[in-house]
C-alpha cells in the first residue's frame, strides 16, 4: 500500500493480557512501540487506553489483525471490531491484514513461525526491538507478553510494505 | 504529514533510560517532569532541551520536530512581511543581503513544507 509511506500508522494487536501497539512513522520510523495491559473488564479498558493513544499520535491509518477466518477468541473479535468502530468514528482509515497477508510479506516461501517474524523485525530494528525479543519457548511454557509488541509492529511495517 | 512537536519518548526507549533516569540526567528530581515534556503538556527551557540533546546524541531541531516546524513556519511568514517592507526601502548593499537572507529563509520553510 503506497499511500502509507508518509503518514503516521497506528497498529494494535490485541491479546489475552491487554494489547501490543507500534506506532510507525514516514520510512519505517518507529516511533512508539510497547505492551498495555489491561485488567478488569478488558475491552472497555482497551478501547479506553486506545483512544487515548489516537486523540495523542493523531494517526492517519489503523493497522489491526484481520480475523475473520482465525481462531482468535470471541472477547478479541468483538474487540478488533470495536477498535475499528473507533477509529472509523475518528476518520482514521482502518487496515486489516491477515496472518497469511503478514507472513506472505516477511518470508519468501510465504510461510513462517511468530518467533522467526518476532527475530527478523529484532534485527531491523536492533535499538527499539532488540531488548524485547524473549528467549524462545518451550512447549511448555505459554507465550511472552512481549510478542504482543513484534505482532503489533509486523502489522504496522507489513502495511508499508 | 505534521510532526509530532516532539519524540522525546522514542529516543528515551531507544536509550533504554527510565523517565527518572533522564530525569536525573537532566537535574531534575523525579521523572514527573520528563513524562509532562513527553506528553507535550510542557515545553522544556532552552537548557533543557539542549540537555536532551546531549543525552540523546540528536540535533534539538530532530528532537523537537514538531516544534521546529511551528517555529520554522512563523518565522518564514514573518520574513515574508519583512521582504516587503524591505522591498519598498531604498536599495543599497545592506537591503540586497537582507533581502537574501529573508529569501532563503521563505524558500527553506516552502521547500520543507512541500517535502513529501
Amino acid at each position: 500500500m503506497k499511500n502509507t509511506k508518509d503518514v503516521r500508522i497506528l497498529s494494535i494487536a490485541p491479546s489475552t493480557r491487554g494489547f501490543g501497539y507500534a506506532v510507525i512513522e514516514g520510512n519505517d520510523k518507529l516511533v512508539d512501540w510497547g505492551v498495555k495491559s489491561i485488567s478488569g473488564d478488558k475491552n472497555n479498558g482497551s478501547l479506553t487506553r486506545i483512544e487515548k493513544m489516537m486523540a495523542f499520535y493523531e494517526p492517519k491509518f489503523m493497522v489491526l489483525q484481520d480475523v475473520k477466518d482465525s481462531r482468535r477468541a470471541p472477547r478479541i473479535r468483538e474487540l478488533i471490531e470495536q477498535i475499528a468502530v473507533l477509529a472509523r468514528n475518528r476518520k482514521v482509515r482502518v487496515v486489516l491484514l491477515s496472518r497469511k497477508q503478514i507472513q506472505q510479506v516477511f518470508f519468501h516461501e510465504g510461510r513462517g513461525t511468530k518467533y522467526a517474524l518476532a527475530e527478523l523485525l529484532a534485527e531491523w530494528f536492533p535499538e527499539e526491538l532488540g531488548d524485547h525479543l524473549p528467549p524462545k519457548r518451550k512447549p511448555w511454557m505459554s507465550e511472552d507478553y512481549r510478542m504482543d509488541i513484534f505482532e503489533a509492529v509486523a502489522l504496522g511495517v507489513a502495511v508499508r510494505l | 504529514m505534521a510532526q509530532l512537536p516532539n519524540y522525546l519518548r522514542s529516543n528515551r526507549k531507544r536509550a533504554a533510560l527510565s523517565q527518572d533516569e533522564a530525569a536525573f540526567l537532566l537535574g531534575s528530581h523525579g521523572g514527573a517532569k520528563v513524562c509532562r515534556y513527553e506528553r507535550f503538556t510542557c515545553e522544556p527551557s532552552l537548557s533543557t532541551a539542549l540537555a536532551f540533546e546531549v543525552m540523546y546524541q540528536k540535533p534539538v531541531r530532530e528532537l523537537f520536530a514538531g516544534l521546529y516546524q511551528r517555529v520554522e513556519r512563523d518565522v518564514a511568514a514573518r520574513a515574508k512581511t519583512l521582504i516587503y517592507k524591505t522591498d519598498r526601502a531604498k536599495p543599497n548593499r545592506r537591503t540586497a543581503r537582507k533581502r537574501q537572507l529573508l529569501a532563503s529563509i521563505i524558500n527553506s520553510e516552502s521547500n520543507i513544507s512541500h517535502e513529501p
